[in-house]
């Protein structure tokens, strides 16, 4: 380059940089109700000496819906902790919960009700009454089995809404929840007859033999597992309790382990069986405690001595037939035992076979519902408050659902704090038949990928500004149930979605038992008085409901989980299967959810967005992690740009190397690739749905996520990861040399 | 003649990097806290009026600023107190205090002095080691309409330095715990 041109090019570069850091000004994108100090007429009490109060609430049942506390000062939500009085917490949060602060201030809420000019284009504000009344409209020309509201998993009192205005109106509901947990319900009604979900005793335990679930980072209950998780290695003079991690990738909480196993992809099943048989020929426990198991699984002992041996399963699994017996060993010596599964076990082929004969260890071992051992929780002390399984769908009923949709069979469709069109994959065709719908009404408060494709909008007001009851699922082993109360005055016209049915039924002629969803959060708690064994005492319902209030929630230890009725049907012992012929698609890709920003539904929050990924240390993207051999092997180093190609498509993605990578497995974080749901969600990586070939779990009809083989190709192109790791060179200190991994073929 | 030419290229290089550097300094300059136009506020309240004419301390109105965490602004019936001898007629700031009494309405004001939600400021504790409202606030007695205007950064590079200064900590946990 010429001396002339390289001025010129920095001069501009520099000048334009600046320029263009320098558009803006402070504040920018921030709502125009957030710095507003409400001066009120009255003094309220918690000015009176001028300190920060702290309100309970509960976590939103996506986040497990524990007890909250929330600081709050001058009408402005400040920090959000753990309720130090709610059981299995006890004072612990996440950043998920941090981060629900962010929403409540999110510049991209929406502010009022919108109608849209055109499905994707244009919307306009319009009153409240107006949308009601459009609604009401709409529900009495095409309600009824005509309609269908679809939502995420719904708060207790929600669904007690829900309920009331399904039986009210005819209209059929939908639950949206992630697939994984689909099968983990499903696999809890095979083994003991319930659908709340367990907890292991971790705490109490002695040894946790965990097959893939990510329950320290994620999974069904991160703070409360976490919490006890401390006290399981910490927490007993003398003993420390010891962690096998049995799983396909070292994430951060295989790394936690005292051993990881890693396995093949959708074995953990067999490598169950196979600690099953050894602990069977072995005769080291009663022969009957494997009756209820291997009915479960519809074999008996003769198949499982004969056909599941160590050696059998180390061939399928990847494992060591002695490492196998090791497992099982482990699980006598150290008692009590406690085995979970969950995530990529629940997401492959045979998720529901996998999750049958791993929690159905904890059956063989006698720990169910004993110190130590896998506590079941009971359902909601109140009927009400039970959210419907029949209204959970399967990834085979969704596509019916679709279908139906498409057809016109159910021609309006209401959305709640759901995203099909970005959650379920591309093959179901969500986005054309919303666009087939003649009706579509959103009630989200942001503009995410479903709710740009609705008629109308009626926003939700966000979880720290509502009322409710939220049973935890799972719970801490026994009753309990927490309270949400608004910690804030709304900072958005939005309405809280049970008022909005409430007043929808008025209109349609068919109301409801309460007056909003305030009146029928504290009607269904006070329902909680009758209960006998509760912690709150309360010489009147007024009484009760401050207390309540106060403590955050209503638990009873004397109403403990029990094992019901097993279902009948049969879980068959399957290997699994994958997408895509092994010669021309040599590696088995391994999708996963994020530990800060989960399948998506958090991607909207950038603190959790700048959380970094634990093990890689990655930030606001999506990347491929490569075992070390593996890009060895292709020639790849972080940061260089591949295309990977499965049978269902192709994306081109930057390449993360991780040392402790499996061989042959690759793996993608869910939770990008938004194309709506705000500035901090929106166009950043790629949602791994779209090359996830749709292979289902035939036993619990779930999408098998886990399933597809793929391919890896240079492009010869490289990017910058943000991320955390290795960004400033590591340096030798004489004292402390620093441990370098050297690749295999070094 | 080579000297000459390699001076002006060292010349011309300082001056495209003395560009941004400026340009910088001129952002932070602009968008400074200080920098911002006084903020439309729902009534031009005149604190001229109230400390210097009738001689008010600020303690009368923010009544917490010596005792706790928060300086608290004054409840509308604190503010009636007086206002309810007071002639309102021909002043239309007044007809809004009185309205909004009247029709139990809170006043919502546009906050000047914001300071982060993860930072503590503690007002007693800085009054109590003897500094002044002013130190912070800057001489707010004399602000009349129409509203009050931030004299001082107080960002983080602020408080440290003021921190420093009189022999307080900095340790991170002083302000953000």
């Amino acid at each position: 380059m010429r001396r002339r041109d390289f001025l010129k090019v920095a001069a501009t570069s520099a000048t334009g940089a600046v320029l263009f850091a320098g558009c803006g000004r402070i504040g920018d994108g921030v709502p125009e109700t957030e710095f507003k100090i409400a001066q009120p007429v009255h003094t309220p009490n918690d000015w009176v000496y001028g300190r920060d109060a702290w309100f309970a609430t509960a976590a939103p049942p996506e986040q497990g819906g524990y007890g909250l506390i929330v600081r709050v000062f001058e009408g402005r939500a400040k920090k959000v902790d753990g309720n130090p009085d709610f059981p299995g917490v006890l004072g612990k949060s996440d950043a998920r919960a941090q981060a629900l602060v962010q929403e409540l201030y999110h510049p991209d809420r929406i502010t009022g009700p919108q109608r849209a000019s055109t499905r994707g284009g244009q919307v306009q504000s319009i009153s409240w009454d107006d949308a009601l009344q459009e609604v009401v409209g709409i529900l009495r020309e095409a309600g009824g089995e005509r309609a269908v509201l679809i939502t995420g998993r719904p708060s207790s009192s929600q669904a007690a809404i829900i309920a009331a205005f399904r039986q009210a109106t005819g209209i059929r509901h939908a639950i949206l929840e992630p697939d994984e947990f689909v099968a983990l319900r499903t696999a809890m009604r095979r083994l003991f007859g319930t659908s709340m979900l367990p907890i292991p005793d971790l705490a109490n335990a002695a040894f946790l033999l965990n097959f893939s679930a990510e329950f320290l980072h994620g999974w069904i209950a991160p703070v409360a597992l976490a919490r006890a998780y401390g006290a399981f290695r910490q927490g007993h003079s003398g003993h420390r309790g010891l962690y096998y991690h049995v799983g396909p990738r070292l994430s951060a909480t295989a790394a936690n382990a005292d051993r990881w196993f890693p396995i093949v992809p959708g074995s953990e099943g067999l490598v169950a069986l196979g600690i099953a048989n050894v602990l069977l020929t072995e005769g080291k426990l009663p022969a009957e405690r494997f009756q209820p198991y291997l009915a479960a699984l519809g074999l008996d002992a003769a198949r499982l001595t004969s056909d599941y041996t160590p050696e059998r399963v180390a061939e399928a699994s990847g494992l060591g037939a002695e490492q196998i017996r090791e497992l099982a060993h482990a699980l006598i010596e150290h008692q009590p035992a406690v085995v979970i599964a969950g995530t990529n076990a629940a997401a492959t082929t045979n998720g529901l076979f996998n999750l049958v004969a791993a929690f159905g260890l904890n059956l063989v071992l006698g720990t169910v519902d004993q110190p130590g051992g896998l506590l079941l929780n009971p359902e909601p002390v109140l009927p009400e408050l039970r959210v419907p399984d029949d209204a959970i769908l399967n990834q085979q009923q969704w596509a019916q659902l679709v279908e139906q949709i498409r057809s016109g069979s159910v021609s309006t469709v209401l959305v709640h704090r759901a995203n099909p069109v970005y959650s379920l994959p591309a093959t179901l065709g969500v986005a054309d038949a919303l666009r087939a719908a003649q009706h579509v009404v959103s009630f989200s408060p942001f503009f995410d990928e479903t709710t740009l494709l609705a008629d109308l909008v009626l926003p939700d007001l966000v979880w720290l500004e509502q009322w409710g009851l939220q049973v935890p699922d799972p719970g801490p082993g026994y009753a309990a149930v927490a309270i949400q109360q608004p910690v804030v005055q709304p900072f958005a016209d939005g309405r809280a979605f049970g008022d909005v049915l409430i007043q929808l039924a008025q209109q349609l002629g068919k109301p409801l038992p309460w007056a909003s969803q305030e009146e029928a959060t504290k009607t269904l708690a006070l329902g909680l008085r009758q209960v006998s064994g509760g912690n709150i005492r309360a010489g009147n319902d007024s009484e009760f409901l401050v207390t309540l209030q106060a403590q955050g929630g209503w638990w009873s230890e004397g109403t403990r989980g029990q094992a019901g009725t097993p279902a009948t049907a049969i879980v068959q012992p399957r290997d699994p299967e994958f997408a895509g012929d092994a010669g021309q698609y040599p590696l088995l890709l391994l999708p996963y959810p994020s530990p800060a920003i989960g399948y998506g539904e958090f991607a909207h929050l950038p603190w959790l967005q700048a959380l970094p990924e634990p093990i890689s240390t990655n930030v606001w993207q999506t990347w491929i992690e490569v075992g070390q051999r593996t890009a060895d092997e292709l020639g790849l180093t972080t940061g260089d740009v591949v295309r990977v190609s499965t049978p269902q498509g192709t994306v081109e993605l930057p390449v993360y190397v991780n040392p402790a990578g499996q061989p042959g497995i690759v793996a993608i974080p869910f939770g990008q690739g938004h194309t709506a749901f705000g500035r901090y969600a929106e166009g950043r990586g790629l949602n791994p749905l779209a090359i996830v070939a749709p292979q289902s779990d035939p036993d619990a009809g779930t999408l098998a996520w886990c399933a597809t083989r793929c391919r890896l190709e240079k492009t010869g192109r490289r990017t910058r990861l943000a991320r955390f790791e290795g960004m400033v060179p590591a340096f030798q200190l004489e004292e402390f040399p620093i441990v370098r991994v050297m690749p295999p073929s070094a | 003649m080579r000297y000459v030419r390699v001076l002006l290229f060292v010349l011309v290089v300082l001056v495209i990097m003395a560009v941004p550097l400026a340009l910088v300094l001129a952002r932070s300059y602009f968008l400074a806290p200080t920098a911002q136009p006084v903020k439309a506020q729902p009534i031009q309240f005149p604190h001229q009026v109230h400390v210097q004419a009738i001689g008010l301390d600020c303690t009368f109105c923010h009544r917490n600023a010596t005792t706790s965490a928060q300086a608290t602004l004054p409840p509308i019936e604190l503010c009636m107190q007086c206002h309810k001898v007071i002639p309102t007629q021909g002043r239309p700031e007044l007809e809004k205090l009185v309205a909004a009494f009247e029709q139990n309405q809170p006043i919502l004001w546009n906050k000047v002095h914001q300071i982060p939600d993860h930072t503590h400021f503690v007002h007693s504790v800085h009054l109590s080691f003897g500094f002044q409202c002013s130190t912070c606030h800057g001489d707010v007695g004399a602000m009349g309409k129409p509203g009050v205007q931030q004299v001082r950064d107080l960002r983080m590079g602020d408080c440290i330095t003021c921190h420093q200064q009189n022999g307080a900590r900095t340790d991170c946990s002083v302000c953000h715990y």
